[in-house]
């Protein structure tokens, strides 16, 4: 594989220079060792980077914004936002690209509890989104991407202590070469959970990075997803508690069916010190159909002692046994596998965008039922 | 014509590396309005007898037929036994999350109907008649909004499916040691459930190991399975004669 190379010559802007490893070395530099690092390239194994990369630059528009006129929010379209604490440019140098090449940022700042829903929708490449949550504020974020042609956001949640936040996100499009990134940061005590309901487009990537950067957060993120017929998703998720007394949970449900191509990677990095750490993680992938392609990888580093940290992979078919027991109520063969695997999906389908996805993904909620 | 009739039933338990005869040259008949208890040693195929004529995966007939009112069974798939009148109550229930126990029963009671040309219940009333069987046997009704079995203590699983037992009205019930891990009190729901469920049209095999159970559900014939054939058959008597003497006395 050739070096992965950005489009364009950047330079960092002036609040980006704080962060970490951006401040040593000239940033063309850092940037180029950092993608090309042995464990960033093995983060592109299963998916060709240089179209990702290559579109980092391109222009980008504000998301759509609606339920931002409520008390506790303002929104800024701004060249200098705060700088990103805790944000390493190593782990994610494509996206530290996206944040210099843009224009402006969109900050987002929560400062109280509010009580409606803040919907980003996106309709293409959006401009870099910042969303601060002050301490003790909340937020409930639904985002919706909503593209048909290659497409990339980044997001940056920071949470101060005991904040919280909501997110559901649906990528149900059938968009082309598509990334989200996402990177949340919790503070002492706050909370953060995720519904992510997804699809396979042409080539979709979800790199997700949460760092419990204060004692005792929380983070909860449930992913479904559907990678059907000639479709691709790539996830990587990186979960790191770098204090003690974290507790995380994620549960990430795929179905790969007839051709579908489907890469999990889900790491832990439990740091020095994060003693009293809970950190859970169970990806279930179910291979429908001919030709699936399933590539799932637990990596977990562990540094401290007394953690509680359970990890497990596993790529199976339909349960033999629960399909008998179907049939033997005299439910057809077909009927009876489409209720397994619609049950394996919506146990990983909640929130206020459950809805449309529990549609999407299995084609109808079976209202009341 | 007979409701269930067993013929010289020869069946194996296929294993990863060979066929291991099970059923060798086993006879029943029931006809309706009958209960047929079937006692024996562990391991002696009962189970066995209950998973072929259901139709579970895992098991090859290797002689003999089984019919449902004349029609044969042993050729057709689990789902068609199932829409012919064929019930069996798990020995194990199998939880199946994210399929809630409404939807799953609404999915049987509709492929049911299809299959013989009826028509579907509507859903608000089928929903009504499902809370009121699910309190009839002492079911939280909350429950059906979970995953099948999930989560269900022993003794719910089986009275789970002595629920579905009574909705969907088969022709002929197998129940599997749906007595075994119930306490007292659940015993006498669920046997409730079967004298509720028992009529002069349909029939009853009842797999058991306890005397106690036909205290509550009075079987018209005893039988007793060992070694895959029936060696003994009688009336409720035997079935107190066995409680004293084991099965040593008959082999
Ligand atoms: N799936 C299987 N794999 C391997 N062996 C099996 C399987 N199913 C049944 N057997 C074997 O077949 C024999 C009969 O089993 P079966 O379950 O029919 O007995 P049973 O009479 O129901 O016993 P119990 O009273 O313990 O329920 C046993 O030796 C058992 O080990
Ligand atoms: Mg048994």
């Amino acid at each position: 594989m050739a070096d992965l190379t950005l489009p364009a010559e950047l330079a960092t802007p002036d609040w980006l220079a704080p962060t970490p490893n951006a401040a040593q070395t000239p940033l063309p530099e850092a940037l180029h060792r950092a993608l090309n690092s042995a464990a960033h390239r093995e983060r592109w194994k299963y998916t060709k980077a240089e179209v990702f990369l290559g579109a980092t630059h391109t222009a980008a528009n504000l998301p759509q914004i609606s339920g931002e006129q409520q008390p506790g929010i303002d929104l800024q379209q701004t060249t200098k936002p705060v700088p990103l604490v805790g944000f390493d440019l190593d782990q994610a140098p494509e996206a530290f690209a996206r944040l210099c090449y843009a224009s402006n940022i969109l900050t987002i700042d929560i400062s109280a509890p509010t009580t409606e829903i803040l919907t980003l929708v996106h309709a293409s490449s959006t401009v870099p989104v910042l969303i601060r949550v002050a301490e003790g504020a909340s937020l409930t974020l639904n985002e919706i991407s909503d593209c048909d042609s290659d497409a990339q956001q980044t997001i940056w949640i920071d949470l101060a202590a005991n904040a919280e936040m909501k997110h559901s996100r649906n990528a149900l499009d059938t968009a082309g070469a598509h990334w989200q990134y996402l990177n949340v940061r919790l503070q002492r005590d706050a909370s953060y959970r995720l519904h992510n309901h997804v699809t396979g487009c042409a080539s979709r990537r979800q790199d997700i990075h949460v760092l419990m950067d204060g004692q005792g957060a929380e983070a909860n993120l449930i992913s479904a997803g559907s990678v059907e017929g000639k479709t691709a998703l790539d996830q990587q998720f990186t979960l790191e508690h770098r204090q003690p007394r974290g507790r995380s949970q994620q549960t990430i449900h795929n179905i790969v069916a007839n051709g579908g191509k489907c890469s999990f990677n889900g790491r832990i990095h439990i740091h020095a010190g994060a003693a009293g750490t809970d950190a859970q993680l169970a990806n279930r992938n179910l291979g429908m159909g001919e030709h699936a392609t399933i590539n799932t990888k637990p990596e977990l580093e562990i540094y401290t002692d007394d953690v509680s940290c359970a990890h497990g992979a596993t790529v199976g078919t339909i349960s033999q046994e629960a399909l008998f027991y179907l049939l033997s109520r005299g439910i057809d063969q077909g009927a009876a596998q489409a209720l397994l695997s619609q049950g394996f999906l919506r146990q990983c389908i909640d929130g206020p965008l459950a809805e449309s996805a529990l549609e999407t993904l299995i084609g109808g909620a079976s209202v009341g039922l | 014509m007979s409701l269930l009739n067993v013929s010289d039933l020869h069946a194996s338990v296929i294993t990863d590396d060979q066929t291991q005869p099970i059923l060798k040259g086993l006879n029943l008949t029931v006809e309706a309005g009958e209960v047929h208890a079937i006692m024996g040693p562990n391991g002696s195929g009962k189970s066995t007898l209950a998973n072929v004529v259901s139709g579970r995966p895992g098991y090859q007939v290797d002689n003999g037929a089984a019919t449902l009112e004349g029609s044969p069974l042993l050729e057709l798939e689990p789902y068609e036994r199932a829409q012919l009148g064929v019930f069996l109550a798990f020995q194990y229930p199998v939880e199946i999350p994210g399929v809630s126990n409404m939807e799953f029963l609404k999915a049987s009671i509709d492929s049911l109907a299809r299959a013989r040309g009826e028509e579907q219940p509507n859903t608000a009333q089928f929903m009504r008649q499902v809370r009121e069987l699910a309190s009839s046997l002492d079911l939280d009704p909350a429950f059906l909004k979970r995953g099948v079995n999930e989560g269900f203590s022993g003794g719910e699983k089986k009275r789970n499916e002595i629920m579905q037992l009574l909705l969907l009205d088969p022709k002929l019930a197998v129940l599997d040691e749906t007595d075994s891990g119930l306490d007292i009190d659940a015993l006498k729901v669920v046997a409730e459930g079967v004298n509720r469920y028992r009529s002069a049209s349909n029939g009853v095999v009842l797999i058991t190991h306890y005397q106690r159970l036909l205290d509550y559900i009075v079987p018209d014939f005893v039988h007793v399975l060992s070694n895959g054939q029936i060696i003994e058959s009688g009336d409720k008597s035997l079935a107190l004669e066995l409680e004293a003497k084991g099965y040593a006395w008959l082999t």
